[in-house]
Formats: structure tokens, sequence, C-alpha cells
């Protein structure tokens, strides 16, 4: 790849995009003008909410006290409230037809539970609505009804009969917010008036007024000012660059790919001696100098607006203080604005490259914010944290590192920074190796000569069958699986667990509803030869051999992950309340041969059938074995529940291909599965004094805590080399047919990739 | 100069499966000579232009450009030919000078010999009035002569026209044609694309008649019309499309 081609690309590309209004509006000008118009409009809608007068009616204000008397002259008394408030609030008195709402709510408000036993009854409702109407026509934001004559403060014979509390209602619409914001503003009045009813009345009948404070609660924040501020920042100022960086992104990767492709100029660069890589890396760089303008734009503009219009307002949102953000956060932001960039920005540009036209590419926009939003959001949830297991997520952990950095965690910053760095990396990596091979895509290019249509594409589907499925094929057979899975597994959760029957029908049903029907079916019905698809030809007794043994010895190694995996991702929620359940169930099962067939010997033949069989069948069409296995066994891990099991199964599904793919077999592969499956059965269920009684077994597992066994490092290490072994034994196997004929491969796939030499980055 | 062998294209379509949009054409074209490809929409001669422009990759079959192989060697292909698609196909953004000045480096071009390279092209198409315009305020002439000086800046010796005059005014494309003819007084070898049969008749040297992605008849254009015994240019091409469409069609090998 030579450098200068790269830069004479991203200089066209720059300039290009500068005389672009539209980039330059998304860009430079939406986030300069776009934050203090947001700001000024706050700041204008506050004005109002505040400077609003709110009209109140009274009904019965002569039944309030004289002393403390809560209005005065018509208007609230100056005691409670300021006097430019005082003036905001008018009030409305009572009418003499007002009386007749006395009654109604003295029946159906003042004590309704006593009226039908249920404190919404249709009475209540009928008051409510009736005063709903009369807000409404006399244009009025609250009433306030006083049904009974409230005493003034006076000595009280606690030796009499017990009086009745009075009573005030105070009706609110809160479907309109001025409503609402007046019943705010009222509750404080009010309370400032009950506070003083009551200290005066404790007066009268000589009980100190300080009692009814009872214990003085004081709290204090410790937090300095730069901390607090800092806090608050470390939550949005991430998020706003991230959702920055891809929008940013996203608009020049569509002008730079499917704007091109529409122009007609794609072509003639693709003729001149500029190579594909070097284009694409070319096109990436002004990708990514526009994510990073965007994001820092947005981030500068935000926090300038942010700082002066929360200095205007009084007490900030939700009573947090918002300084001006330390520089320090800023800092630590653009560093990581780097990485963050360049993979958004790959991302798009690749999504870009898809694209046929500039409407097209927008639609890519909404998916891909939707994909990297639960990623961007995750970091903001009160309870996420650093540590090893969200380090290793990507995006998410980033954007948790630099929170850390930016409240000055730096020591914690520093124990996760590694791992960060490590997947931030090997994101960034692959995502613009998948810009390369986008550019290097002749089906991709020139997607312009297609036409799709679904009556096609069916009828293409049906037509158009080989003896083994096409990668469409087997994409589609993982997502029914996905999907089917997901809708039996959630209505199966709705059923309680109580015998092992109850597993065995639930485990059935999801098996083979959600896993061996949409294999089985579009191996029948999309494939000319299913016995090939499913790979169900018999092997050799050494090859059935090699795989149980395979199984025992890399079993350690397996449930040594899968210790290291939970200790990385804990699971949620009380483990050991599931422990109890599973022991219940499996005791009510009428043998462990039960046990073994229904929790070992069954999903090991269905999930081979699907996984190993017609999916890794239609992942061989990809020509390359590895590509195909890792496929397979992504999506063999994600067809399972837990994020923890699904990490495992994914490292089990590689070897499983590997076999598959060696010996063309998914006999051995059952094998290697029911080994496996019954080993962490066995693991799991047995017994004590059966390994006290074993010498051998107690070299092999041990019980460290007492709390179930697991393998000793010895027995590990002993049996992954020997596993290691058998797997070199597989691999040196010769493979006994072709994935697909040759010249099925020449028709299908050789005439839309471009040799090694012309691909190569 | 251009030595193509049994060149076939195929591509997956979701209608008719395995869809050929070139059926093993062979054809030689030397310097000097303009050689047309002749053919209704869709016969194959864009795939053909594409694959010989190192865009394309074929299928199967050799394509040998001055001397280096398409399949082997595209890198070096692209240093030896100029591509002009029907559309005019320039950045819109960019004034006539730097676009061209674009495709120049990209070439590695010496700068001092771009400059010259430049200022002879820009005089010699009358285009120094558009050296500060933006591509996106010319008319489509003016485009089209920006594309081709785009084209020429590296001097290659191999020069490709698909339907470069399509979408001109007769004027302009007089003009375009001019200057081809002027090009291939140069030495450069031409390929040019066409379904206008006037066109094709003043201007090359040997054609191919193309339908469904195969070369129905080739050669001087005087021995094709002794071959068919037909004068009008237009009339023998509605001739050889008619006769091979009688002799045989496979359903498989349906036009592009």
């Amino acid at each position: 790849m030579k450098w200068s081609t790269v830069k004479l690309i991203f200089s066209r590309e720059m300039r290009d995009q500068f005389r672009d209004r539209r980039t330059l509006f998304t860009v430079a000008i939406m986030p300069l003008i776009l934050y203090p118009l947001m700001g000024m409009a706050m700041l204008q809608v506050a004005q109002f909410m505040r400077e609003h007068p709110t009209d109140i009616w009274i009904v019965g204000g002569e039944n309030l006290p004289s002393s403390p008397s809560l209005i005065e002259d018509g208007e609230i008394s100056r005691n409670w409230v300021t006097e430019k408030n005082q003036k905001l609030l008018r009030l409305q008195g009572s009418g003499e037809d007002d009386a007749q709402f006395f009654s109604l709510i003295k029946e159906f408000k003042e004590n309704p539970e006593a009226n039908t036993g249920r404190t919404e009854n249709p009475g209540s409702q009928l008051v409510d609505r009736l005063l709903e109407k009369q807000m409404q026509d006399r244009k009025v934001d609250l009433a306030i009804v006083i049904p009974n004559p409230i005493g003034s403060p006076s000595a009280i014979d606690f030796n009499g009969p017990q009086a009745a509390t009075s009573k005030i209602f105070v009706f609110h619409n809160s479907a309109e917010d001025k409503s609402k914001i007046a019943a705010d503003r009222l509750r404080v009045i009010l309370d400032r008036w009950k506070h003083a009813y009551v200290e005066n009345t404790l007066g009268e009948n000589s009980v100190p007024p300080w009692l009814i404070q009872g214990i003085e609660i004081n709290g204090a924040d410790v937090a300095d000012k730069q901390g607090k501020s800092a806090a608050m920042w470390s939550k949005i100022l991430p998020f706003v660059v991230m959702v920055w960086s891809l929008t940013g992104a996203f608009y020049p990767a569509i002008d730079l790919c499917a704007g091109e492709k529409e122009r007609g100029t794609f072509e003639t660069l693709l003729s001149s001696p500029a190579k594909r890589s070097e284009i694409a890396i070319g096109k990436l760089l002004t990708v990514i100098s526009f994510s990073m303008a965007t994001a820092l734009l947005n981030m500068f503009s935000m926090a300038f607006t942010g700082l002066f219009v929360y200095s205007r307002m009084t007490a900030g949102i939700g009573g947090m203080e918002m300084g001006a953000p330390p520089m320090a956060s800023l800092m630590w932001l653009v560093v990581a604005l780097v990485p963050i960039s360049a993979l958004f920005s790959a991302v798009a540009l690749a999504a870009a490259a898809f694209a046929r036209s500039s409407k097209e590419g927008q639609y890519y926009l909404v998916p891909l914010m939707m994909i990297s939003m639960p990623l961007m959001i995750i970091p903001m949830l009160p309870a996420a944290k650093l540590d090893l297991g969200t380090s290793l997520i990507p995006v998410s952990g980033l954007m948790l590192l630099l929170r850390s950095l930016i409240e000055g965690h730096y020591a914690q910053a520093l124990q996760f920074f590694a791992p960060v760095c490590c997947v931030t990396t090997i994101c960034c990596w692959v995502a613009v190796r998948w810009v390369v091979y986008q550019f290097n895509s002749e089906t991709v290019l020139f997607r312009a000569s297609e036409r799709f249509a679904v009556s096609a594409w069916v009828k293409s589907i049906f037509n158009q069958r080989h003896d083994i499925p096409s990668l469409g094929n087997a994409f589609l057979c993982c997502i029914a699986i996905l999907v089917l899975k997901f809708f039996i597994g959630t209505a199966a959760a709705g059923i309680a667990l109580e015998s092992f029957i109850d597993l065995t029908t639930i485990t059935l049903a999801v098996l083979l509803a959600g896993v061996l029907a949409p294999s089985l079916i579009m191996a029948l019905m999309l494939t000319t030869n299913a016995w090939k698809t499913l790979k169900l030809s018999l092997c050799s007794i050494p090859v059935a051999c090699a795989a149980a043994i395979m199984a025992i010895c890399f079993h350690p190694a397996l449930m040594a992950l899968t210790s290291l995996v939970m200790t990385i991702y804990p699971p949620i929620g009380d483990m050991s309340q599931v422990g109890g359940m599973f022991d219940t169930i499996m005791g009510s099962a009428p043998g462990f041969w039960a046990i073994l067939l229904v929790m070992a010997v069954a999903p090991a033949i269905i999930e081979e059938l699907a996984f190993r069989g017609f999916i890794l069948s239609g992942f061989e069409r990809l020509r390359n074995k590895w590509q195909a296995i890792l496929l397979a066994s992504l999506f063999f891990g994600m067809a399972h529940s837990f994020i923890q099991q699904s990490i495992v199964t994914a490292f089990v599904g590689v070897i499983l291909g590997i076999i598959a793919v060696q010996t063309r077999s998914i006999i051995p592969c059952m094998i290697y599965h029911v080994t496996h499956n019954s080993l962490t059965l066995i693991l799991s269920m047995i017994a004590p004094s059966r390994v006290e009684s074993s010498p051998v077994l107690q070299n092999i597992i041990h019980s460290p805590d007492g709390n179930g066994f697991e393998y000793t490092t010895f027995a590990t290490v002993a049996m992954a080399v020997i596993a290691c072994g058998i797997m070199a034994w597989f691999l040196k196997l010769e493979v006994q047919e072709p994935a697909a004929p040759a010249a099925e491969i020449d028709e299908n796939i050789k005439d839309v990739e471009f040799t090694p030499a012309e691909s190569a980055v | 100069m251009i030595h193509v062998r049994r060149l076939r294209k195929s591509y997956q379509d979701l209608q008719t499966g395995t869809f050929t949009a070139l059926d093993g054409i062979s054809f030689d074209a030397m310097p000097g000579q303009i050689y047309g490809l002749l053919g209704p929409n869709g016969a194959g001669k864009t795939t053909a232009l594409r694959i010989l422009s190192t865009v394309l990759k074929p299928t199967s079959g050799t394509a040998v450009v001055n001397g280096f192989d398409v399949n082997k060697s595209p890198e070096k292909i692209r240093h030896q030919i100029g591509f002009v698609s029907c559309n005019t196909a320039i950045y819109d953004r960019m004034t006539a000078w730097e676009l061209v000045r674009y495709f120049g480096q990209l070439y590695e071009m010496n700068e001092d010999k771009l400059q010259m390279r430049m200022e002879g092209i820009f005089e010699r198409f009358q285009m120094n009035d558009l050296r500060n315009l933006l591509c996106s305020k010319m008319s489509t002439g003016m485009m089209q002569k920006v594309s081709i000086a785009r084209a020429i800046v590296h001097d290659p010796p191999v020069l490709i026209f698909d339907e470069a005059t399509s979408g001109l005014d007769i004027l302009v494309a007089r003009e375009v044609l001019r200057t081809i003819e002027q090009l291939a007084d140069q030495g450069k070898c031409i390929i040019f694309s066409s379904h206008i049969m006037t066109e094709v008749q003043r201007l090359c040297d040997r054609i191919a008649i193309m339908s469904h992605g195969k070369i129905l008849t080739e050669g001087t254009i005087e021995d094709i019309v002794e071959r068919y015994g037909e004068r009008d240019i237009e009339e023998l091409f509605y001739q050889v499309i008619r006769e091979s469409s009688k002799e045989k069609r496979k359903p498989s090998t349906a036009g592009a």
C-alpha cells in the first residue's frame, strides 16, 4: 500500500466534503447552533413556566380558620408566599351554587372506603369528572375545596371526644403540565401554613412547638464542587461523543461510497492505479476526521452551552451541580475519540459501501444506531462499573474506562487499560478489514445491476437447489433457530418446573421445534441431498473412539474455561435457589439414565444435526474451512441462553466444527457432544463417597470448597495435552470430499472474488 | 495491443440462476486502430470493457492489454489505459483543473510533466475557460470533455470509450468523435463501444457485433458488408442479430 496515494485520496475527499454544504451543516453548523438554540429554548420555557400566573378556584373559603389566615383580602397571605409569587396566584371565590360540591365531596371523597369498600369508586370518579369540567369552564388550574369548617387553634380537652381531622382537598389535572406546576407551587404554601397551624395548636395546649420536629436529620454531600461536576459530565459527555461520532461518520461515509456509486465516479477511480485498499483507507481516514470533528464540536458546544444555561437556572437538573466540565475530562475524551471514531467510521463505511444509493445508505443508519445504542447505554446505568467483564465488551468497556478517567479513578482505569485497548484494537482491525473486503468485492461494488424481487428470490430458493445448502440458507437457518428458540423459551419460562417430566417436556419442545425442525425442513426442502447436507455418513471406529477420548481429555480445560468465564461475568441472581430447584427436579427422575438421555444425548444429536449438519455445510461454501467453523460456532454459542454458557459453547463448537469438517460426518461430533454433556452432568451430580472410594478419581477431581467437584490442575494440563495431540491427528486427516464441486465453485464464487494478490492490503 | 481470448463472465442472478454476461468472446485490437464493439443494450459490451479496464475480474479466459494479463497484472494495466464511461463520471465539487490534476497525480506523474501535459490538453480541447469552474456548473458536453481530458492526462497507449457519446447533442458528439480519431492517429489503441451504427461506421477500423454475451460477427466493416451483402450498416446489424436469434438461443445465457 502506497501512503502517497492514500494521502492523495484523503486530501481530495476532505476537500470534496468541505465543499458539500449538507455535510458541513451536519458536522459543523448544526452542533454550533443546535445547543445554544436548545439552551435558549430551555431558558425560555423555564421562564414561561415560572412567570405564568396560576388561577385557583376556592370552594368553601369561609371554612378556613381566621388565625393563622391562609387568605387575606382575596389573596394568599404574605406570611406564606413572597410578594412576587403572591401576584402570580390568582384566587377565584366560590359562587352560591358551589355548595353542591360539599355534599358530593363529603359523600364520595371524605370517606370513600366506608362508601363502597374501594378507594376508586364510581361516585368518586364522577366527582372528579364534574370538577374537571368545572375547572375547564372556569379556566382554573387548581381547585381547593374545604368542605367543613376548620376551627382556629385552641386548647383541646384531651378527655373529651376525639375531634375529626380537618380536611382540605386540592384537585389538579395531571394531564396538564400547568396544573401540575400549580399544584406543586400550592403544596409548598399549604405546608407552611399547616406547619404554623400545628405550631399554634401545640402552643395553645402548652406543648413546646419544637416537639413536632422530632429528630432533625441533616444530610451533607462531601463531594467537592469539581468532583460533583465531573461525576455529572462523566455520564453525559462520553454518550454525546459516541452518538455524534457515529452520526458524524455516517453522512460522509454515505457520500463517499454510495454517493460516488450514484455519480458514476467509482468506476473511474477503480480503473485508476490506486489499489482498492488504498481507496478504502483514504476514504476511511476522511470519515474518521469528520467523525472526530463532529464529536468534538458537539462536545465543546454542549459543554459551553451547558455551562451557560445551567448557571442561569437556579437548581440545575434534579438538583445536581453542573459546573464547567473539568479540563482533564475533555482531554481524556479527545484521546478516547480516536479509537471510537476509527471503529464507528469503519463500520459506517463498510455499511455505506454496501448501499447502492445515498437513499439506501440512509436506511442503514437506524439499524446501526440500534445495534450501537445498547453498548452506549450500558455504561450509563448506575450499576455499571469498570471490571474485567465490562472491559471486554466493545464500546461499553471504552466508555467505562473513559468514565473512570474523567472521575479521576486512575488506579482503576490503569488496571483495565490493557483489556479495553486490546478489545478496541481488535474491533477496529476487524472493521477496517471489513471495509477493505467490501471494496474488494465485485458483488458489493456493483450491486446496482441487481434487481431484488421477493417472488423471484423465493422461486430461486426452490429452483436453484444444490446437494448442499447455500450460504444464505445457512444464515436463514441460524436466524430461524435463534428466533424460534427465543419464542419457545419465553413461552416455556412461564411454566413452573416442578418435576423431571416438566423439564423433559420443555427441553424436548425447545430442541425439536426450535432446533431440529428448521434444520431438517430446510435440509429436505432446500437441498437435493439431505444425507450429504446433514453429514450422516458413518465414520470409522478409530475416529469414533478418538472423538470420545478427545471429549474426555478436553473436558477439564473446558470446565476451567467455564470457571474463568463465571469469574469474569458472574451470574446475576441467586444461583443457590436455582441449584436447589435443580436437585429437586433431578431427584424426581426415574434414573440417571433418563437424565443423561434428556440432558446429554438429545441435545447432542439434535444440535449436531443443525449446527454441524445443515449450517456448517452451508458455511463451507465460503471455501475457507476456518471461517465456516468459526461462523457456525458463533451461532452455536448464540443459540444458548446465557452469555456465560454461550462463550464456552462457542469454544466447544470450534472443536466440533473441526471434527465435522475433517471427517465429513456428524457421528463423531455426536459422540464428542454426548461425552462432553455426560461428563458435565456426572461432575455436577457425583457423590462425594464415590470419589473418596476411588484413588484414581481423587487424582483427577477434587472439591476445594466442599461445594461441587472440579478437576485438579495436573489432570487439566495432562489431559489437555493428550486432547491437543488427538486434535492434531484430526487436523492431519485427509478431507474425504470437497465442500462443493469444483465446477460449482467456479460458477458461484470465483466470479465475485478478486485474486489474493489484488485483495491484499 | 489488446488480445482477448475466450473471455467469460458470469454472475449469480436471482431469477435465472447463473447468468452469463460474457460468453467466451475473443478479438484483437492493434495500435492506431479503433475497434468498435457494437450491440444492443445488454449485449455485454460494458462488461467486456470493465474487464479490460480491470474493474471486474473475468470468470475464465484471458485478456492481454499492452502485454499485461488482466488476471495477473491488473495494477500494471491500469497505468496503460484511460477509461471513459457512458456517464461523464466526474466529481461535482471539483474544478476541471483540480480533477484532471488529481488523476494525473494518481497515475504518479512527475509534477512538471503533469503541468505541461495539462496545459497542452486544456489548450487543445479549448478548456481554459473551464479551469476554475466547478464540474457541477458545467453542461454535459463540457463534462464529457473534462472526462476525456482526465482519461488521457497520463498519455496511455490504450483508451476505452464505453458509449462515450451517449446523451450528448450532435455537436458535442461530433467533437468527441473527432477527438477519438485524433487519438487513433497518434497511435493509440482505442476500444469504442456504441449502439449508434453511424458513429461506428464513421469511426471504426474493425468491429465486433455482440449480442447476449457473444460476438456474432467480427472483422473490418468492408468484410462484414461483403459477408452479409448489405451495404447499410443499420440493416446489416439487424440482419446479424436476426440470424443469430433464429439459429439458437440458450435460455440460460440471456442478455446483460
